[in-house]
């Protein structure tokens, strides 16, 4: 390969640069933050017990919902994929619905629907039982990790050697036999990767355990609760800690162990396989708890609905429009802000994310595997650690290093900028770009590039007329997922946000506090049917005229993902 | 690909032309308020602050902090009166604390002014240096322990505790709808009563060292412990009893409101209760915050909101029981006469906070 030319050395120095001041070091000085404390030694040795307290809890839960969640989305996946029944493409269509969820509410509605006055648990059943407590929490958790899971597996079947399967089929095997002898073996490096990233957010969830968790709480949601009810700042940032090494212990564990091989394709889009073979009793029981699994995703959904329209949730069901026009009566500048933080971050951090991958893999670039893991450590940082390691980074000025050096430059200073929670997300949503650019690259001949160089064509111009649109899928990919999760993230952005540009989400919090059921639904469906809305446009604008025709292939814009 | 970019880059620029309209928006939108302001000074809206510049403030935007977007209503009004602009952010009052503090420590200043929230915040706030002293001459017209004597926070409107109770349940359970504290411990109600954990929640501890300060130390914490039997749990934040009472997963809440009946107006089911023995109260105080770049603004802000006008807003759009006498109740509101409230010594309950904790712990884990 040629040697590197300047723009791309200074285009890596620049990225690199970013990564260390936006991904790295923030995580590094929450920890440093965390265990270099002023107070006395029996102080921080309540701090540790308190913190080891809630680690237990958060590890238990996290275990069993990333056990039950992958499996309950494998399945799912499965079915979906490799049975042919009727209802089978509405049920691919809904099981997408998690991926443009209204935040919090789905909490409420569980407990509207299975909680003691509950409409199915105590209407239908007559059944008396308290929803709050851990059992909640993992049933939220793997009603929504789980539907997340199906949908990177689902992504996998799709790409998936089916060769091999053929081949065992051929010899006479079992369906069953194939999947577990077969099938499974070749999938594990993507089912740990789904695996461990229900692993993190399950960790990260503070939501979840806030509003159902009774006084069973988590570490990150035990954050949350010391920072806002007991001020103590010390204290979160020890819990920090302690929720960090095992994500991190997680992350490491899988991703330079466990995935050392990927089984794809070359050929992207290979052919769905059916089961036919399969005995009736099993396909049946397969489509039964599919179908049970969605239709109670699906009945969530209609539950925030109907909480939308209707007078009084859960009591009155009445239709009314009253909350509806409570929301126009307030500021409403909150979802103007968070269609514009979206669009911003997924353009920004999609394209970081994709020409990292391309500088990382196909030009020889010192510590290309240290800077890789720097720039996808924020995947394993808590969103809500991560905004505490902003807080207590960028209140410095000089981007931080005024706390050693130019003290007196004020300007500088990132913290109370509009710009600091553009920069969080860019830099915590990069990773998304970058490992859907490596997972391309990989499978992308370099001949292709190695003869535009032969043709005489310039560094630059061989990257924008044969790189640029290989990475083009991957670029999309990236911009859908993270345009979508920027619209309904808070963890990372809660601390950091200013009167000025408040997000949607941030509002549907804190009107969750007070009670107003009705609103908060209806404002979480605002925001949902915004960020439908949006990643419609954006589809368009980007498929533009192939649209019709993927449309008639029935290709849906989720199956980037 | 091109094409791609350049529809990308087509809507970004929308988003920062939209940004630009909404400003020139709000400047015709200052230019009519002056003209309302020449107003005002005719009619005489009840408001006057020897702080306000009409010309020198018609572009000033102040940054509030504070706990509840239902004040929205309030500062429009202000902004209609006095051509300033403000923009609220909405936290947990320990939310705010803590960003104030940050922003201290590191020299940068957001917020110019923190109006609502509990007084044991603001408190706490004053001896950490984090506000700004104001003799505001509008405070005369308040009680003096609706203020602090040296001007750091001024009360605006009440919060008081009261208990959300879901009337179907204590119907179709046969029980006496409760009326004093006593009445929490009947054994029917073991795990129905709903509290927030004191230790997170302002509205718990304020009733916790209200009991204790009523009813002296020893039959305080007696009467703690039993009142502790009866909550399967404490809930992490001060706003969760009132959403369990609502949803059915408990039958009282203690719970703290402005004064107003809005839980009952809008939920059939559920009657608020202020019990009679007395119940725990704070003011809301509003404060402005040390390092603020719009002092004088600021201060117009405390004037405006303290005087009778903005009380009456406040009262109007809050239905809140207000810090002034001499404001007239708007209808539908509790009248706080009617109420016995718990004589409460709010420096010595920011003080013993430590301790008191400590002690409750003890008697959780009993």
């Amino acid at each position: 390969m040629k040697k590197n030319n300047g723009v791309i050395i200074l285009l890596y120095c620049l990225l690199v640069f970013f990564i260390v001041y936006f991904a790295f070091i923030p995580v590094i000085s929450v920890i440093v933050y965390g265990m270099n404390l002023g107070c006395k030694i029996e102080i921080i040795y309540k701090y540790i017990e308190r913190a080891l307290y809630y680690l237990k809890n958060s590890l238990v839960i996290s275990f069993v919902v990333t056990f039950i969640a992958t499996s309950c989305g494998m399945t799912i996946a499965f079915t979906l994929r490799r049975l042919k029944f009727r209802g089978r493409n509405m049920l691919r269509i809904f099981s997408l619905l998690p991926l443009i969820h209204p935040p919090f509410v789905g909490s409420i509605a569980f407990i509207m629907l299975f909680g003691r006055r509950g409409l199915i648990s105590h209407q239908f059943f007559g059944l008396d039982i308290s929803p709050y407590g851990w059992k909640g929490v993992v049933f939220i958790q793997v009603l929504g990790l789980g539907a997340l899971a199906n949908i990177l597996i689902s992504s996998v079947i799709e790409k998936m050697d089916i060769s091999l399967e053929e081949a065992a089929r051929n010899l006479g095997a079992q369906e069953k036999k194939v999947f577990f002898t077969v099938t499974l073996p070749m999938m594990i490096p993507e089912i740990s990767s789904t695996a461990l990233l229900v692993f993190l957010a399950s960790m990260a969830d503070f939501g979840t355990p806030l509003i159902i968790g009774g006084d069973f709480q988590t570490l990150a949601s035990d954050m949350y609760i010391q920072i806002t009810g007991m001020y103590n700042m010390q204290g979160a940032s020890i819990s920090g800690v302690f929720l960090l090494i095992p994500c991190i212990f997680a992350f490491v564990l899988q991703r330079y162990y466990i995935q050392k091989r990927t089984y794809f394709t070359d050929e992207v889009g290979a052919k769905d396989i059916e089961y036919k073979e399969i005995k009736p009793y099993a396909k049946y029981l397969l489509i039964f708890f599919t179908s049970l699994f969605i239709g109670l995703v699906l009945l969530k959904y209609t539950f925030i609905i109907i909480g939308a329209f209707t007078k009084q949730w859960g009591y009155d069901y009445t239709f009314t429009l009253s909350h509806f026009q409570s929301i126009l009566k307030r500021d409403f500048s909150s979802f103007i802000n968070s269609v514009k933080l979206a669009t911003y971050v997924a353009f920004i951090s999609s394209f970081i994310g994709v020409v990292l991958a391309y500088i990382l893999h196909n030009k020889r670039v010192p510590m290309a595997a240290f800077v890789d893991f720097m720039a996808v450590l924020p995947a394993a940082v808590p969103g809500i650690l991560f905004g505490i390691s902003y807080l207590v980074t960028f209140k410095y000025p000089v981007l931080g290093m005024g706390r050693w050096i130019l003290k007196d430059i004020k300007p500088l200073v990132l913290l109370g900028t509009e710009i600091i929670i553009y920069i969080i997300c860019i830099a915590r949503y990069m990773n998304v770009g970058l490992r859907a650019g490596s997972a391309l690259l990989k499978h992308v001949n370099s001949d292709l590039e190695k003869a535009a160089y032969n043709l005489g064509a310039s560094e630059t111009k061989t990257f924008f007329t044969v790189i640029m649109p290989l990475l083009k899928d991957a670029f999309f990919a990236s911009f859908f997922k993270n345009f979508s999760t920027t619209m309904t993230t808070l963890g990372a952005i809660i601390f950091l946000l200013l009167p000025k540009n408040k997000v949607a989400v941030q509002q549907i919090f804190q009107i969750i506090t007070s009670s107003a059921m009705g609103e908060a639904s209806a404002m979480a469906l605002l925001l949902s049917l915004l960020c439908l809305i949006m990643l419609g446009f954006f589809y368009v604008l980007f498929y533009g005229g192939s649209l019709w025709h993927k449309m008639k292939e029935g290709r849906g814009v989720w199956k980037s993902y | 690909m091109k094409k791609i970019i350049a529809g990308l880059i087509a809507v970004l620029m929308i988003f920062s032309f939209s940004g630009c309209k909404k400003q020139e928006v709000n400047s015709t939108n200052t230019d009519s308020e002056e003209m309302v302001q020449n107003k005002t000074i005719e009619n005489d809206l009840g408001w006057s602050s020897s702080h306000y510049d009409v010309q020198k403030m018609k572009d000033v935007t102040l940054n509030m902090y504070g706990v509840t977007d239902t004040i929205r209503l309030v500062l429009d009004q202000f902004q209609e009166d006095t051509g300033i602009k403000v923009e609220n952010l909405t936290m947990k009052n320990g939310e705010i604390l803590q960003r104030l503090k940050n922003e201290k420590d590191s020299g940068v200043n957001i917020a110019d002014i923190w109006f609502t929230g509990g007084a044991d915040t603001f408190i706490n706030a004053a001896q950490s240096d984090l506000l700004v002293a104001y003799q505001a001459p509008e405070a005369n017209a308040l009680e003096e322990i609706m203020k602090d004597k040296n001007g750091y926070w001024h009360g605006t409107s009440l919060t008081l505790v009261n208990w959300v109770v879901n009337k179907q349940l204590i119907e179709e359970k046969g029980l006496k709808m409760p009326e004093t504290w006593e009445d929490l411990l009947q054994e029917e109600l073991k795990g129905e009563v709903s509290m927030p954990n004191p230790a997170s929640s302002g509205t718990a501890y304020n009733v916790v060292s209200a009991i204790l300060q009523t009813k002296g130390n020893e039959e305080g914490w007696k009467y703690l412990e039993k009142l502790i039997e009866q909550v399967p749990f404490f809930t992490a934040r001060g706003s969760d009893p009132a959403r369990m009472v609502v949803n059915g997963e408990a039958i009282v809440g203690i719970n703290a409101s402005n004064g107003d009946r809005e839980l009952e107006k809008n939920n059939a089911h559920i009657q608020l209760i202020y019990p009679k023995d007395g119940t725990g109260w704070w003011p809301q105080p509003v404060a402005i915050v040390k390092g603020t770049n719009n002092l004088e603004a600021s201060k117009v802000f405390v004037d405006w909101i303290l005087s009778k006008r903005g009380m009456e807003t406040l009262a109007k759009v809050r239905n809140a029981a207000v810090a002034r006498t001499d404001v007239e109740v708007p209808k539908g509101i509790v009248d706080i006469s009617d109420i016995k409230l718990f004589m409460t010594d709010f420096q010595a309950n920011a003080q013993k906070r430590e301790e008191i904790l400590a002690e409750w712990e003890k008697h959780v884990a009993k």
